[in-house]
């Protein structure tokens, strides 16, 4: 883990309740010790990790982080703004705030992009951002947090948040 | 030999004696026929340590070494314990040391620094509570949690057994199981709406484990704020202080600390029959069942079966109960009874004095067919029949089989798995506590292993010394009809003080809620169990209706203070409730009295 951290860029917080980086704890979900050899189970896995396909959506708006190391790839090394929606399956306010994210973004016609991090797959990063409730939805540059907000808010407010992010 | 009079020889003696003593971690200066000796030297070998003993009898010079004891420690006696270095003296106390935990530091050394000074095996309702107490006041603290998935493969997050597949899901379902009631009862209230009244069970369940995974995320949440290394791995004992980690991808760490508390809390026991674990589910299944359950038998009469019967067909389910003997064990009779015969009368068939053989599978499917066979305890009647799901529910086993308990000494009842500690749940090995349903004869609710496990923290590091108080504990039984009761049971309080010592007050009462409904006449029931060598003072209270959790809170909190009938008899009831019938109740059960209620 801790490779992963060094190659992250220095970034400053600048936002209250955001945690410096610490060594990852594990998952929230508690898994398997041994994948099971049982015959196959009659019932599915109980909120299995599903780990939704990436959004193949005509722009490419939004993509979801699949790791660590792709969070640092693609969000924290990222060359464009990001703004990163921390939701959850079972968050009811999470599926309306998403789409209209998605919008607002899509706006801003590739000058910024948008990272979807699942808080059940990724337990690690959403501690490590210090993510309380969801949605968090918070607004990076060059690895820097520089805004963020929690729960929902509506579309002229998502576009100036947007807006704000990429300096207009 | 002679004993020895010159000073060269007594100084040699002296050295001797201390070489042994500082070379020897653990060190028994004995006499092997000893009884108080042997008992010294059984102790450490109980708590895994190598103990150096020297039989004085079995040596030529053995009674010149005591007396250079006698000189050098003021103790003539065997045994004669150090423990690196430090005289302890006897065997009484070395055992006295034992138990207020000296031994164990002196055994630790001084300088041994463990990487916590807490840690807490199991995140459950107790584990949880503890280790965030613990945090608070300052100590370093790991909490582990990890879920063996069941053997059909569901499995959960954090958070214990109360959240995930008890009292959480189980209430939620309940509550499902009121609403169906409640619209039925509403058509006579005037109400109009379709006849046709449908209950989707994905959808119900789907909001249940999302307000679940809320709970898991707010746990962790509030673990990382209270500073508590949470991780996600299966703790076990490999040392007294030491503990080996070993995560879903099989990769083990290791972790030593100062004390240990252990919450690992039970698993539903399965029945030891073909097709159990390949075919029935358990409760830690049918919360998050994807489909429903349709058809089903539940196996069992404890709280979970009734409950998950209960709720089942109140969903409009076909359900039949197997019983071997009787409802509730463990709690008062009559009420169990009262409780069963409603869940019957609404449908609920009950196939009393049977227990299974085998279940086999018919067809695959979301629900399948399965035949259950089973024989009758009491003749050589044979059961055969078809559901589409079998929930076992025949009780639950304690999780301390396979923490590594043997390698750190720690005492386990081999019957039940249960593990006895004293009355600050303290082990027989000083540095391991324990609390929540694993230990032995005490409640198995979320609040008791809750009020434990801060309890235990406050008293381990801040000097508190409240013990959790396992008497007058209230609890509720959410069977159809309710069930809420507060200390003895009538059994129970006959056996303690005696027919003679005890009045029953007893009443049935008809909610006000049912009256327009026209249902349950006369179902209802209350009573309450007085001591009549202390001022009446109420030792048992039991109520079977609606909303019993409620109504049981408030006068748990009464009995806490110790509240007689002649008290309750001067409480102003409030009208119109079902609580306000212990303000008025008159008759008493030896009276033979008549209880059925009418009106106001
Ligand atoms: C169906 C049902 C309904 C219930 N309803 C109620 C109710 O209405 N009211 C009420 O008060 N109580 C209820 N209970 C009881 C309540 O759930 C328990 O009393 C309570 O959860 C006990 O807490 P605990 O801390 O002892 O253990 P648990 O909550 O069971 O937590 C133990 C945790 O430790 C983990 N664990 C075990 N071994 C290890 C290990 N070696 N390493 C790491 N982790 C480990 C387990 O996976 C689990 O997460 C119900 C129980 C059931 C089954």
């Amino acid at each position: 883990m801790a490779h992963r951290l060094l190659v992250r860029r220095i970034w400053t917080v600048s936002v209250r309740d955001v945690r410096c980086p610490r060594a990852p704890s594990s998952a929230l979900y508690s898994t398997s010790l041994c994948s099971s050899a049982s015959p196959q189970p009659l019932l599915s896995p109980r909120r299995s990790l599903t780990r939704a396909l990436p959004v193949t959506s005509r722009r490419q708006v939004s993509f979801n982080v699949q790791d660590q190391e792709d969070f640092t790839e693609r969000v924290i090394n990222s060359e464009l703004p990001v703004v990163i929606d921390f939701h959850a399956q079972w968050c009811g306010p999470c599926k309306i705030l998403g789409p209209r994210l998605e919008k607002a973004i899509g706006k801003q016609k590739g000058r910024v992009t948008m990272a979807k991090v699942d808080i059940d797959e990724h337990t690690d990063l959403a501690i490590e951002y210090g993510v309380s409730a969801v949605p968090t939805v918070i607004a990076m540059r060059g690895g820097d947090v520089i805004d963020q907000f929690v729960g929902i808010k509506d579309e002229d407010q998502l576009d100036s948040f947007v807006k704000k992010l990429i300096g207009q | 030999m002679p004993p020895i009079e010159n000073d060269t020889g007594r100084a040699e003696l002296k050295t001797r004696i201390q070489q042994l003593i500082d070379s020897n971690p653990v060190l028994v200066f004995s006499k092997s026929y000893c009884p108080f000796c042997v008992k010294v030297k059984d102790l450490f070998k109980e708590l895994n340590v190598i103990c150096n003993a020297v039989e004085l009898d079995l040596m030529a010079d053995g009674s010149n070494l005591q007396d250079m004891l006698m000189e050098m420690t003021g103790q003539k006696t065997v045994p004669n314990v150090f423990i690196n270095k430090t005289h302890i003296g006897g065997c009484d106390k070395t055992l006295q040391a034992h138990r207020d935990g000296l031994l164990q530091q002196l055994l630790g050394g001084e300088n041994e620094t463990y990487d916590y000074d807490l840690i807490v095996i199991g995140g459950g309702s107790g584990g949880l509570a503890c280790s965030k107490e613990a945090a608070l006041l300052g100590k370093k603290v790991m909490v582990l949690d990890y879920v063996v998935p069941t053997p059909l493969g569901t499995t959960w997050g954090l958070g214990g057994t109360c959240v995930n597949v008890g009292c959480i899901p189980k209430k939620l379902m309940h509550q499902t199981a009121v609403l169906g009631t409640a619209m039925q009862d509403a058509r006579k209230f005037g109400w109009e709406f379709s006849e046709a009244v449908k209950h989707n069970w994905e959808t119900m369940k789907t909001a249940v484990n999302n307000y679940i995974g809320s709970l898991n995320w707010g746990y962790r949440v509030a673990l990382r704020d209270k500073n508590v290394n949470y991780v996600n791995a299966y703790a076990e004992f490999i040392e007294p202080h030491k503990i080996k980690a070993t995560n879903r991808r099989g990769k083990e760490v290791f972790h030593t600390a100062a004390r240990f508390v252990l919450a690992t809390g039970e698993r539903p026991r399965y029945l030891g029959i073909p097709g159990d674990k390949e075919y029935c589910i358990t409760s830690d299944d049918l919360f998050s069942l994807p489909h429903c359950p349709g058809k089903t038998l539940v196996i069992g009469a404890s709280y979970v079966a009734l409950e998950c019967g209960g709720f089942l067909a109140g969903l409009g389910l076909d359900v039949t109960v197997m019983v071997r003997s009787i409802l509730l064990r463990g709690f008062d009779q009559d009420m169990a009874n009262r409780a069963g015969e409603h869940m019957e009368e609404h449908g609920v068939k009950f196939l009393r004095k049977f227990v299974p053989v085998k279940v086999e599978e018919l067809e695959k499917g979301t629900p399948g067919r399965l035949k259950v066979t089973a024989k009758s305890t009491d003749s050589d009647e044979i059961f055969e029949g078809e559901f589409n799901t079998v929930l076992i529910a025949v009780g639950r086993d304690a999780c301390t089989g396979k923490i590594g308990l043997d390698k750190a000494g720690v005492h386990v009842n081999a019957k039940n798995g249960k593990i006895p500690v004293n009355d600050e749940e303290q082990t027989n090995v000083p540095h391991i506590y324990a609390i929540g349903d694993i230990l032995e004869g005490k409640w198995e609710l979320t609040p008791v292993a809750i009020q434990a496990g801060k309890l235990l923290a406050r008293r381990l590091y801040k000097g508190g010394t409240l013990k959790c108080d396992y008497v007058n504990v209230p609890t509720t039984v959410f069977t159809p009809l309710e069930y809420g009761c507060c200390g003895l049971s009538e059994e129970k309080a006959l056996e303690l003080y005696g027919q003679d010592n005890i009045e029953i007050y007893h009443s049935l009462f008809w909610p006000l809620e049912f009256t327009v409904p026209n249902r349950d006449n006369n179902k209802c029931y209350s009573k309450i169990i007085c001591n009549k060598l202390d001022s009446e003072r109420v030792v048992g209270f039991h109520y079977l209706g609606p909303n019993a959790g409620e109504v049981t809170q408030g006068y748990g909190a009464a009995m806490k203070c110790g509240i007689t009938k002649e008290q309750l008899d001067n409480t102003v009831g409030i009208h119109p409730t079902c609580a306000e019938i212990f303000t008025t109740m008159e008759v008493t059960k030896s009276s033979g009295g008549d209880i059925s209620q009418a009106g106001c």
